[in-house]
């Protein structure tokens, strides 16, 4: 249901029957008001009637005397009240015209709802010196006069109850016009439009929403733009050694002897960078994505830097110096990762070290984390290539890494709460300070 | 045809260098931005194959510098970058042709034949002259609907002369077209080749001109 059509059931169905239950009780007091008042002007006029006759007793009195004499005819009335003027015996001294008056004849004082002639009356009579005297009206009569003053009060109130329900139609349906606008502006956007939507005429209770759903959407397109590049880079990197086995496919293919044993070669490094590279990549998935690398195992820093060295240099192990305080800290990650971390670091610095210069790594204990600094002495790097470096396939020129390495090593450290730090070696080369987190720290936690 | 790849990677530059080679090309390879600028300077090449990833520059600004320079060979865009924007700036900064990595060798071949011969203002691959006809991109020729088998060197060697329309080739010029830098050439290897075309398509189809170079005179019918 609408919020619209909502808001107009609820304000509609309640000030209807607010105002209805009003109106109905009023209605009601009116009614009864009505007859009050009725039966006051029937007992009043009996009243008034009986003063009138006891102010000039020998009018009756003579009248009496002369038995028989015709009763007296007030003036004719064909609506209204019916008066008749009785002795207590019965005999009538005066009375309106018409048959209801000469039939009334009612026995006791006070009010009566006689039936005459098949019509109902309401009766009043009273008794005072000798005489009975009843007043009458017709009950029919009284009915239509009751309507007539309803009809006049209700009618006024329903037109004034239907007003305001239109008023309030008109209301809501203005009230929400900002949020029918928002409506429309988003149905009417391409789904995968990702431009803030414009907050030029929303209204000012709407600018929060507008202004979180912008945020949000702003975020949302700087992650899709990451990854879109991301792939498109990924693409880029698969393509490159793709093209290099084909092309020596190809070469070896049209070649004989010597030169197609040559190609064959290339298209196999071809292959073993492409396995490289997509190895690199999965790794990244997988130390960003949730995946839980959990193996149960201890991992003792000493242990992570062996292997790491082995895996490195598996030809030259001697290349790498390892220099450790030898005790035995846990590292609070998986071995796995730390092994991945450590061995890319170092892959790295082989890389860009000459081949007969080693490399040093240290293993230092601290408070909370563990530290391991890898000393080269290569080129190094600029301070905007320091800025670069961690970034995803950035490689210094042409070099031959699949350019995720440093990547790796970053987004393990960062998930793990440890950090990577670069930084240029005074006397030449490149300090690269991977801290992990001990496993002390992880219990305390 | 002499061409030069402007490829950083070296597995790349390797395949495409030995794959044109087979195909009968002479191609020399650098792998940087000012590398491309010295050796455009000193040797005369036919075609460039420009790599847009280079370390010292970006291949489309190396582009726009030789063209604004007034280089006019044509150029051919090798790269992974497979965004329509990217085509269109390429191709706006001056190249002749786009080709997307992964791609085929003989697919690079035929294109480079065919930026060759549009830079020689054919339409077809085929050069006639007289009762001589050469396709240099598949390696034929004819003498008066005879087929004559052509080495590789001598194939290039007629391609050059023919390209040059009667013009005179000096003797390095002509080296250039046949001999990339890494190969040794014997003093008179040139003679030798020269030697063997006039054997098999006739004495006078290469004129030399003393002291300048040679020219291509035509066949006698």
């Amino acid at each position: 249901m609408s919020l619209r059509l909502r808001l107009l059931l609820m304000i509609g169905v309640s000030l209807s029957l607010l105002w209805g239950g009003v109106a109905l009780w009023m209605l009601r007091d009116l009614n009864h008001e009505m007859r009050r008042t009725l039966d006051q002007r029937l007992k009043m006029s009996a009243n008034m009637v009986a003063g009138l006759m006891l102010q000039n007793p020998a009018a009756w009195d003579g009248s009496m005397g002369k038995a028989g004499a015709s009763t007296l005819t007030m003036p004719p009335a064909e609506q209204g009240l019916t008066c008749r003027v009785s002795s207590l015996r019965g005999e009538v001294f005066a009375r309106t015209p018409g048959t209801a008056s000469a039939a009334i004849v009612t026995a006791a004082p006070g009010f009566a709802d006689p039936e005459i002639n098949g019509e109902r009356w309401r009766s009043f009579t009273v008794e005072t010196a000798g005489l009975r005297i009843t007043t009458a009206d017709r009950v029919a009569e009284r009915n239509m006069l009751q309507r007539d003053v309803l009809v006049a009060t209700a009618v006024p109130f329903i037109v004034a109850l239907m007003g305001s329900l239109m008023v309030l139609w008109l209301g809501v349906k203005s009230g929400l016009l900002p949020l029918e606008r928002l409506r429309q502006a988003l149905a009417s956007r391409a789904p995968d439009a990702l431009t803030p939507i414009s907050e030029a005429a929303m209204s000012r209770d709407l600018l929060p929403l507008v202004h979180g759903l912008n945020q949000l959407l702003q975020r949302m397109s700087v992650t899709i733009n990451r990854e879109r590049r991301f792939t498109s880079d990924a693409a880029h990197e698969l393509r490159t050694p793709l093209t290099a086995i084909k092309i020596h496919l190809q070469v070896a293919r049209i070649t004989h002897g010597q030169e197609a044993e040559v190609a064959l070669d290339y298209a196999e490094e071809g292959v073993a960078r492409l396995q490289h590279t997509l190895a690199q990549l999965l790794t990244l998935s997988q130390v960003e994505g949730p995946f839980s690398w959990d193996d149960g195992h201890i991992t003792l820093a000493d242990e992570v830097a062996r292997l790491a060295i082995r895996d490195a240099a598996p030809n030259a192990p001697g290349r790498i110096i390892l220099d450790s305080d030898g005790s035995l800290a846990e590292l609070a990650l998986p071995q796995a990762l730390a092994v991945t971390a450590l061995r890319n670091l170092l892959d790295n610095a082989l890389r860009h070290s000459p081949s007969e210069n080693s490399i040093r790594l240290e293993l230092q204990v601290l408070k909370d984390v563990i530290l391991f600094r890898v000393c080269d002495r290569g080129p190094g790097l600029s301070a905007e290539e320091l800025r670069l470096v961690t970034q995803r396939f950035w490689r210094r020129g042409s070099g031959r890494g699949s350019g995720l390495g440093l990547s790796i090593v970053a987004a393990i450290a960062e998930r793990f709460g440890g950090s990577l730090e670069l930084v240029q070696r005074p006397a030449g080369g490149l300090e690269a300070k991977l801290t992990l987190p001990s496993a002390k720290q992880a219990c305390s936690n | 045809m002499r061409v030069l790849l402007i490829e950083d990677d070296e597995l790349i530059a390797h395949g495409v260098l030995a794959g044109l080679r087979a195909h009968g090309l002479t191609v020399d390879c650098v792998a940087t931005a000012a590398q491309a600028e010295v050796t455009l300077s000193a040797v005369h090449c036919d075609v460039v194959i420009l790599d847009l990833g280079l370390p010292d520059e970006d291949g489309m600004s190396l582009l726009q510098r030789l063209r604004a320079g007034g280089m006019t060979l044509p150029v051919l865009i090798l790269t992974a970058r497979d965004a329509v924007e990217d085509r269109i700036a390429g191709l706006r900064a001056g190249a002749d042709d786009y080709l997307l990595k992964p791609f085929d060798l003989n697919e690079l071949a035929a294109r480079l034949h065919a930026l060759l011969r549009r830079a020689a203002g054919r339409s077809v691959d085929v050069i006639e002259h007289g009762p001589l006809r050469l396709n240099p991109a598949s390696g034929e020729a004819f003498l008066e609907g005879q087929a004559v088998v052509l080495s590789r060197r001598e194939l290039a060697l007629l391609a050059a002369l023919l390209h040059a329309r009667g013009g005179i080739l000096s003797a390095d010029q002509l080296k250039d077209s046949l001999y990339d830098f890494n190969e040794e050439i014997e003093s008179n290897a040139l003679n030798v080749h020269i030697h063997h075309l006039r054997r098999k398509l006739g004495a006078d189809i290469i004129e030399t001109v003393r002291g300048v170079g040679y020219r291509f005179s035509g066949v006698n019918a």
